[in-house]
């Protein structure tokens, strides 16, 4: 199965996160050229930690747009083109409820998850087309086609704020208008779009909301980091050469029913 | 860390309902080179163990048999010869299809022979195999393969100045497939046991080539100017079937280069 990912290098922004680290993690075990980006240290630390082997970790912070696409080409120069990138990397929720929620919050929700992810896939894109070539997968969320039920989140939780699914669907507009812009040139566009996969400290400070989130899935559990890695190599690799434009839902049936 | 190569089906117990067609041989293919034990069920069981030989002799796991699924107890024999063969089952991938109409004006016996094939033989194989692998502690895959035509309606632009045409029996069928897919998934997931469908695009025959006309305007219809070829579905159905997918049901996973994103 390295055949498949074997010579092939991908980025990963977020790569060190809660589950960008497990598509790290799984696209060095096929032994992929992975480029982890992530905020000052992380990288590094997971790489570490987990005696990653052919994973560079480079600090990267995407949230300066403008300066973006010079960080971008001095990675080029530096490591070459990539193959195939996933995108994790946009912090996008603002917190609050909806009765408090400032006009200046719900606009910097969108500058950060949208305008740097506009930029990278646009200047990463245009190189790709040059050898034609290339796979960007980005991720939205389940929020981003369904709304969250506000009676799920119980005091002291917050319900998941209208500008991160408000967001998450612009998301999934962006990468179809990419997939049709760059499909003539060979570069695919697809999403992830996850369901309910709450980290560690959200699991263990709230039982019961997580037993709230299982129960409406169709699997009747939340996901687990791991089940995240699979798609997203899928949608990386050339087994999914005639599949662009497209959201791929992992979660756990949420939307099916 | 659980298995996450969305490539590999080693180990696994897999039955194929047809595979005599241009994708059904593919999927056999690619299947097979996933490493799964496959069982490749159809009405012509003489074309599959044809089919299958070469597979075979490279050392393949590669079975042929006989089923009529428009008969529920050729269904449950054929299910309980693979676990007396096999011990298990855990995937199965619906590729059988009946194409009885040949244009719109078909008549109505046409039709209804259709759903026969196409409906009722879907239901009975589904519930029977889903039963199966809800008896299991491990659950299984059920990957159901429809088409972008039971997504969206044809262009008649892609047919003009060809022999070629539409049938309306697989609009509904396909369709139908797809939310028969969705209710399956809810049905059964606490069983665990994952219901999804691949909905291919159009896909190049090399053997008997779809005329000029209709390749140029098809690949325009796509964002990647052109039709599928057979192996490129195999991907995802493959992946749909491996553990990578373990959190994935009740999921159309279009394999269309784009058609229906536009």
């Amino acid at each position: 199965m390295s055949a498949t990912f074997a010579g092939k290098s991908i980025w990963i922004t977020g790569g060190a996160g809660y589950l960008g680290s497990a598509i790290t993690r799984a696209l060095d075990a096929e032994g992929a050229k992975v480029l982890c980006l992530d905020l000052p240290g992380r990288a590094e630390a997971l790489v570490r930690e987990h005696g990653l082997q052919s994973t560079v970790p480079v600090t990267l912070d995407v949230n300066d747009a403008a300066a973006l696409p010079a960080a971008l080409d001095g990675l080029v120069a530096a490591h070459g083109l990539p193959d195939g990138v996933a995108h994790l990397a946009f912090a996008s929720s603002s917190g609050y409820r909806l009765e408090n929620l400032p006009a200046t919050e719900f606009q910097k929700t969108f500058e950060r998850a949208l305008t740097p992810t506009f930029v990278l896939c646009r200047h990463l894109a245009e190189q790709m087309k040059v050898r034609a070539a290339g796979s960007i997968v980005l991720f939205a969320s389940m929020y981003g086609v369904v709304a969250p039920d506000p009676r799920l989140y119980a005091a002291p939780l917050t319900p998941n704020p209208i500008d991160y699914g408000a967001s998450k669907a612009a998301i999934l507009q962006l990468m179809r208008y990419l997939a049709v812009h760059y499909g003539p040139h060979g570069v695919r566009f697809n999403c992830l779009t996850p369901g309910p996969f709450p980290n560690p400290a959200v699991q263990s400070a709230h039982p019961g909301f997580v037993g709230e989130l299982a129960k409406k899935t169709a699997l009747n559990r939340i996901g687990r980091k791991d089940e995240i890695a699979g798609p997203a190599l899928f949608l990386l690799s050339d087994a999914s050469s005639y599949v662009t434009g497209h959201s791929l839902v992992v979660d756990g049936g949420w939307t099916a029913w | 860390m659980p298995e996450s190569s969305p490539f590999s089906l080693a180990g696994k117990v897999v039955v194929q309902f047809g595979g005599t067609g241009l994708l059904g041989r593919a999927l056999v293919d690619a299947l097979g080179a996933a490493g799964a034990t496959l069982v490749v069920a159809s009405r012509d069981q003489a074309t599959i163990e044809k089919g299958i030989a070469t597979g075979r002799a490279a050392g393949r796991s590669l079975h042929a048999e006989q089923v009529d699924i428009t008969a529920e107890g050729s269904v449950a024999g054929l299910r309980d010869r693979v676990l007396a063969a096999h011990g298990r089952i855990d995937g199965l991938v619906f590729n059988a299809v009946s194409r009885p109409m040949r244009n719109e004006r078909d008549s109505v016996a046409a039709w209804e022979e259709s759903i026969k094939v196409n409906a009722t033989g879907l239901f009975i194989t589904l519930r029977t195999f889903a039963d199966a692998m809800a008896a299991q502690p491990a659950g299984g895959s059920l990957v159901n393969i429809a088409s972008i035509q039971g997504m969206v309606g044809a262009n008649p632009f892609l047919y003009e100045g060809t022999a070629m045409g539409t049938v309306p029996d697989y609009f509904f069928h396909k369709g139908g497939m797809l939310n028969l897919t969705r209710h399956y998934a809810s049905l059964y997931g606490p069983k665990k046991v994952r219901v999804n469908v691949v909905s291919p695009g159009g896909i190049y025959n090399p053997d008997k080539p779809q005329p000029e006309p209709f390749l140029g305007r098809y690949g325009q219809m796509t964002m990647l100017g052109r039709m599928a070829e057979a192996r490129e579905i195999g991907g995802a159905v493959v992946f749909l079937l491996s553990d990578a997918a373990s959190y994935i049901t009740g999921v159309n996973l279009p394999v269309d280069g784009g058609y229906t994103a536009k």
